[in-house]
Parts: structure tokens; sequence; C-alpha cells
């Protein structure tokens, strides 16, 4: 009995290893000048250099996308979000709930949608909205804006977030990065892939 | 059998040195010794502990998240002072942490880290001594060493129980290697509890020999014990328990707290001051950005409880522009009615308040009343014309204008 006990967390272990590495394998590519469906959704981006995409989404109807690396530059697309929805995926519903994107959330308010996500997702208190200002995503009436916060990691970070909503659902892309070296040499590169966000309209 | 004794033995030994648990049920606290002055580190143990320590201190004092602002520190550090007397308070260096948690900790060498979910949960002065002294009771006791100690030995005893099981090899070694190691584990948790406790009998020592109201020290529990149950019954949460102790848990039940802070309380003391109205005006400048922090945590329950517990005192405008962020944010219908009510009585109060203007717009905006929600907003424009949202706000407005 007892042996049988210890030999079974070592293979639980080697398992548990065996598809995390599975996953981490399962990171792609998104090579330039080829368009991009996001998360099966009506969005399509096409990048103007090469990305990498993360297997791991934050939540339903997102991707997240990075040139070095998840924490030093990522851009997460949110396609789709539904009114009642978290905009990412609650760790606990019931002990941990998120803020939710509703039907009367005014674009002025994402983002105050967008902090409050952070905030509560990351146990976090700094966070500022440093802009927000009035202007075109996926050829509608949309709004950009900037923030900075300092993770857990007491790294400070700066962001921007491009949002609209189409058929009263949330479409966005929120860049962040370290304000060291990250954020000043890749901002180019969000500007200019979400810029070539579009919305399918077909769907 | 050898391991059982052995076993029992750890148990014994581990518990055994935390026998300096206290009996705190009726009498109050004493005195603490006359102070004995800056001390200095002795044994490889604990200068290599002080060492560490001040090595986070160096990183800490440099975090983006330190709250600077001098007036603050000043008065925080007062009141640790007042508290623990002018010469203990002079081996301390307090940092304030923007952390919207309600804690605050210290390290062997002297570093107070306060974060500011505690400044926002204390009501008075008394009662922010009463947590500080405590922490600086774990200090003066030198814990964190005899929790390293305590710790080590609990784990070589371990190691070498390991070795002489496998070296053993039958299932009753097994069986009671697992008593040992429970018996370790829940013997080291057990003498953190007694630390705590330890540390509570110390910090109302100082509270009952300063001019500060010692029956503040039980008050803290007892309003974050409603504080942690208005937030479960928001979320549907059974009711907990706070009488219970966990096996591992590393501090005594928040109720046990409450009861035996109150009995160590010095029955005199209660008609000293408890500096209720210094807190106050020493945290206003801070309260709006603290109460933000807190409500964008999401916890609805629980900074509803804290804005109206804040507001026993009388409201304010930002209590009830707090109070308004809190129910727009959340953004039920019913909520937005409620909010556009809260922002509108913040409005009424002070009307120069930018962010109730706002916030007062935006629900009205969002109930159907455009025309008032629309002068409202202008009204924030007017007050804050360079504000970040200005042209999103700006052509909020406009749009509906047409």
């Amino acid at each position: 009995m007892r042996a049988n006990r210890i030999h079974v967390l070592p293979i639980a272990l080697a398992t548990a290893i065996l598809f995390t590495s599975a996953g981490a394998i399962a990171n792609s590519y998104r090579p330039k000048a080829q368009p991009a469906k996001i998360a099966d959704s009506p969005l399509t981006v096409t990048p103007a250099r090469d990305w990498n995409k993360l297997s791991v989404a934050v939540g339903k109807n997102t991707e997240t996308w990075t040139l070095d690396g998840e924490e030093l530059n990522d851009v997460t697309f949110f396609a789709g979000i539904e009114p009642g929805k978290p905009l990412i995926r609650e760790v606990s519903k019931k002990r941990k709930p998120l803020p939710k994107f509703t039907k009367e959330t005014l674009l002025v308010e994402v983002p105050e949608l967008v902090e409050g996500t952070y905030r509560a997702g990351k146990d976090i208190a700094t966070f500022n909205v440093t802009g927000a200002k009035p202007d075109k995503f996926l050829g509608r009436e949309g709004i950009r804006f900037t923030f900075e916060y300092i993770d857990n990691d007491a790294l400070p970070r700066r962001g921007e977030g491009r949002a609209a909503l189409a058929n009263g659902l949330l479409y966005m892309a929120v860049f962040a990065a370290p304000k060291l070296n990250y954020y000043d040499r890749t901002i180019g590169d969000f500007h200019t892939l979400s810029d070539s966000a579009q919305l399918n309209q077909t769907t | 059998m050898k391991f059982r004794a052995l076993a029992l033995y750890a148990a014994l030994t581990v518990a055994g040195s935390a026998a300096a648990a206290t009996k705190p049920k009726v009498q109050p606290a004493p005195p603490p010794v006359p102070y004995a002055g800056a001390y200095q580190p002795q044994g490889v143990d604990e200068i290599g502990l002080w060492r560490e320590a001040d090595e986070n201190e160096r990183k800490l004092a440099n975090s983006p998240l330190l709250i600077r602002d001098e007036k603050l520190n000043a008065y925080v550090r007062q009141a640790l002072c007042n508290a623990v007397g002018t010469d203990r308070c002079a081996s301390v260096r307090i940092y304030l942490v923007r952390f919207p948690v309600f804690n605050a900790s210290m390290t062997p060498n002297g570093t107070m880290e306060v974060f500011s979910g505690l400044l926002l949960r204390v009501r008075s002065e008394a009662e922010l001594g009463a947590v500080l002294g405590h922490e600086f009771g774990h200090f003066e006791k030198r814990h964190t060493l005899q929790q390293y100690k305590a710790a080590r030995k609990g784990t070589d005893l371990m190691s070498w129980a390991a070795v002489l099981t496998s070296m053993a090899g039958t299932q009753g070694a097994y069986g009671s290697f697992d008593n040992l190691q429970l018996s370790v584990l829940g013997g080291l948790a057990r003498f953190g509890r007694d630390q705590e406790r330890e540390a509570d009998l110390i910090g109302l020592g100082y509270l009952n020999g300063s001019t500060l109201r010692p029956g503040a020290a039980s008050r803290v529990w007892r309003n974050l014990i409603l504080e942690r149950e208005a937030s479960a019954s928001e979320r549907g949460l059974r009711k907990p328990d706070f009488d219970r102790v966990a096996f591992f848990a590393s501090h005594p039940a928040d109720g046990e707290r409450a009861d035996y802070l109150f009995a160590l309380a010095a029955p005199d003391g209660d008609t000293r001051d408890d500096g209720a109205d210094r807190y106050t005006v020493a945290l206003a400048p801070w309260l709006p950005t603290f109460l933000d922090d807190q409500i964008k945590l999401n916890d609805f329950g629980g900074s509803d409880f804290i804005i109206t517990r804040l507001a026993e005192t009388g409201w304010t405008a930002p209590l009830w522009r707090a109070r308004g962020d809190l129910y727009r944010g959340r953004g039920n219908q019913r909520d937005l009615m409620n909010a556009a009510d809260y922002y509108g009585k913040a409005v009424a109060l002070d009307p120069s308040l930018p962010e109730a203007q706002r916030g007062l717009g935006l629900s009205l905006f969002k109930t159907g009343r455009q025309v008032e929600g629309k002068a409202a907003l202008q009204r924030y424009l007017s007050l804050r014309p360079d504000a970040p949202d200005a042209t999103m706000i700006s052509m909020l407005v406009q749009k509906d204008a047409k």
C-alpha cells in the first residue's frame, strides 16, 4: 500500500509536466502579411511583421500575441465580449468576481472596465488611466486610451488600448509593456497591428 | 514504537518552545519592561537574518509602490511612537506601501511595512497604534529568529526521521513518519499562532501604558469580522466561522483575538482619547485614493461596509462619490439609479468635486436622463478641462446634443 502511494506522485508529476510542455509547444507563429482570424471571431488582423501567438488565452474570445514574451510586450485581443461577461476568465466566479461588460457600458467607461479587471485580477493598487480620446477602431467610432500600472513584480508598465462596440459586443485590443525599453520600442508595432484590424461584415 | 516516541518527542520539542504562550483570560496586559536600547544581532543565525532583511529593505526603499507623502509618513510614525513610546519607536523605519489589503509586517532589522489597505480600515490613532504595536511586539521579542530556529529544528528532525524510516522500511515506520510529519508541521503552525498571541499581549501592554485607548485593539478585529461577513453575504457565500482555527493556520482565529484583546485592555483606559479626529484629518488627503483602490477590487459587500462605516461620523462628498463609483461599477439598472442618487448627494455637498459630476453625468446618461446627464458632464469638463478623458466626454455631450 505504502509503496504504491509513494510512486503515484512522480507519475502524476510527470504527466502534469508532459501536458504543460505540450501546451507550451502549441504557442504559434503569425507570419507577416497573412490575415489572421482572432479567436474564431469575425475579427481579423493582418500583421506587418511576424508575431507570436500564445497558446494560453486569458478568457473566452480572447487571443494574446507577443513579440518578445508575454510580460515584455503583449497584445490581447478581446474579440466580441458579450454583455454580462467579464473581460478575462474569472478564477472563482463567487469568491473573486471580476467586473462585467454590460449592455449599458459606454465606450468612455471601457478604460474603467480594463482598470477594474487589472486591479481585481492582479490585486494591485497602482493603475492610472492617463488618457482617453475618441478614435476610429474597426472602421467604427471607438476609443483609444492609455494607462500605466505597477504589477506585482514592482515593474512599472505602460499600455494602450483601442476599443469599439459592434452589434452589442465589445471588440478591443490592449497592449502592455514595461516602461523600461520595451514600451517605446514596440508601441509602433501595436499601432500598425491594431490599424490593420477589421471586422468581417458577413457575420 | 521507536518512531512513535520520536514523533511525540518532536511534538513536545516544537510545541514546548512555545510554552511562553500567554493565557490572556482575565488580567489586563502588563506594561512593557523598560526598553533595553538599540539592539545588534547576535550569533550567526540572527546576523544572517538581519543581512537578508537589510537587503530587502534596500529594495523596499526604492519600490515604486511606496507612498512617499511626508505628512502621512510622519503621522503614522507619530501613531507608533504614541503607542510604544518614543525610545522604542526610534529603532523602526516605517514604509507605507500602496497595496489594498489589510496588513502590516515587521522584519528582524526594524523595517515596518504598513499597507494602505490597513490605513483605510482602521478608524482611529488608537486602532492604528494597536496594530503597529503588535508588529513592534514581534520585533522586540525577536520572533523571526525564534520561528526560524523552530522551523530548522523541526525540519532537521523530519529529515533524520525520513532517513531512519527508509532504513527501517516497515509499514509501521512509514505510519510513524506520517504522524511525526503532522506533529512537526502542526506544531510549527501552533508555534506561529502562539507568537501572534504573545505579540498581541505585548502590543496591548504598550497601549495600556500609553495615552491611547487600549480597547481599540479589539475593535480592529471586530470591524474586520463584520467586513468579511458583509463581503461573504454579498457574494452569496456561507458566513465565515471566525472561531475555528485551521490546523495549519498562521494566526489565531479573528473571533478569539477580538475576545482576548478586549480582556487584555486596561479597564480604566476607556476614558482615554482614541485620536479618531486626528486620524481622520491625517488620512483625509488619501482617503479618496484608498477608497478607489478598494472599490476597484470588486468586493462589493466589503467595500460598501467600509464606506458606510466611514460615514458613521457623517457622510462627506468623497464618501458619497465612492459609493456612487461602487454602484455604477456593478452596473445593474437598480445600481445605476442608486449611483445617480449618491453622486447627486456628493454634488450637493461639494459641487466642485469633478469625479462626482462625471459619475453623476454617466449614471444619468445610462438611466435615460440624458439632458441632466449632459449638464453634469459639462460641469465636469469645466471643472477639469484637462481631464485625461476630456475629449471622450465632450464627444458624448455633443453627440447627444444632435
